[in-house]
């Protein structure tokens, strides 16, 4: 049972009048007061590159962005990663804060997983920061490629080049060469991934992860992109070719040092 | 059985090289911001050195001195190779110096030595 009332001034204390017909809410029984909120419109953020996503998803995308907007002040909130592939085999969720201000990742962590239950990963950065990043990074702007976003964004940057920070991205791929056996096939896909978005980068082509997908299946002349992620390789093949992707990108990094086609930075 | 033993020496060896070559890139990179975003990640081969490490015996011990002084000089080589191939292309701000104790923090950390 619940009653909806308004608080009376009174002389010497103030009061809340209920109805006296009335179910429930016994004269001397104790009662909680506390302040009826009006609900909030909760505007419905924006989809970049997503053709579907399962409702409990978006639930879940709008439910991170009401608790990050209720502890800290920001320009943007994007959520990305894996968790907007379809189904539920994701790790964690991505959830990119755009604020000027200096918010407490870790408390916004908590708060999140402490309602939603799924392991979150926070990154917190200025727009400055955003921006530098889609232009220097690679894996930043196939992340934003497909994202949710609270506020609608438009970023236009070129690409610029920074050696040590793709030959740093790029080191990450080599651990495949030496533990193919090891690595599962989300594993595999995701160095893999890493190298070829490096690659286009270089190229200077503007990345999504369709376009990084669809160069992997042209260059492992795989049927799909499942073929990796399912760990259904032929070992020698895959690895003759990834060898020799690794090499051809790396030495680009390398050139990229004294003699760069785009404007180099660092 | 031996000559499982030395493979296993050898990916250990891989991805322990592979691990240092990364910190010691990380430290060249001024752009602390953006090398620090993916420190996450930086662990993946350590992780996995670690993942074959714990199949090579004595596991809970040190390695013997014989095994410990090989697969210290093949990580060192490893690494300045590497590094000197970046050098000779023009990358800035690699120290060399610090190959030596990084190696060292490494075998330690995966109780080789």
């Amino acid at each position: 049972m619940e009653l909806i009332a308004k608080i009376s001034k009174g002389s010497k204390m103030d009061q809340v009048y209920i109805p006296k017909n009335r179910i429930g809410f016994s004269a001397g029984s104790y009662v909680i007061i506390r302040p009826l909120e009006g609900k909030k419109t909760v505007e419905k953020p924006y989809l970049y590159n997503i053709k579907s996503i399962e409702p409990v998803k978006l639930e879940i995308a709008e439910e991170i962005i009401s608790i990050i907007d209720k502890i800290t002040e920001n320009e943007n909130i994007i959520i990305t990663g894996s968790f907007l592939e379809k189904g539920f085999n994701f790790n964690d969720i991505d959830v990119m804060i755009i604020s000027e201000g200096k918010a407490d990742e870790e408390y916004a962590r908590k708060s999140i997983e402490d309602s939603i239950k799924i392991k979150t990963h926070i990154i917190l950065l200025d727009d400055k920061a955003l921006i530098k990043g889609l232009e220097t990074d690679p894996i930043y702007q196939m992340m934003l490629s497909r994202c949710i976003a609270k506020k609608r964004f438009i970023y236009k940057t070129k690409n610029k080049i920074n050696y040590k920070l793709l030959d740093l991205h790029l080191l990450k791929s080599k651990s495949l060469i030496d533990n193919f056996g090891l690595l599962n096939g989300e594993e595999k896909y995701y160095l893999t991934r890493n190298m070829v978005a490096i690659s286009l980068f270089l190229q200077n082509k503007k990345i999504d992860k369709e376009k990084v997908d669809k160069e992997i299946i042209r260059i492992f002349d795989l049927r799909d992109i499942n073929d990796i992620k399912q760990n259904i390789l032929d070992k020698n093949n895959f690895l003759k070719n990834y060898k020799n992707v690794y090499k051809k990108t790396f030495d680009m990094v390398m050139e990229s040092i004294n003699g760069p086609k785009q404007e180099k930075i660092n | 059985m031996a000559q499982n033993r030395k493979r296993l020496i050898d990916l250990f060896i891989g991805n322990i090289s592979n691990s240092v070559m990364h910190k010691i890139l990380e430290k060249a990179t001024e752009d602390k911001e953006l090398a620090g975003r993916y420190n996450k990640e930086l662990s993946t081969s350590l992780e996995i050195a670690k993942k074959y490490r714990e199949k090579i015996n004595p596991v809970n011990a040190s390695l013997p001195d014989k095994d410990i002084e090989y697969i210290k000089s093949r990580i060192t080589n490893k690494v300045k190779n590497e590094l000197m191939q970046r050098i000779s292309k023009g990358y800035e701000n690699i120290d060399l110096d610090l190959v030596e104790g990084l190696v060292n923090d490494a075998l330690k950390d995966t109780k080789v030595v």
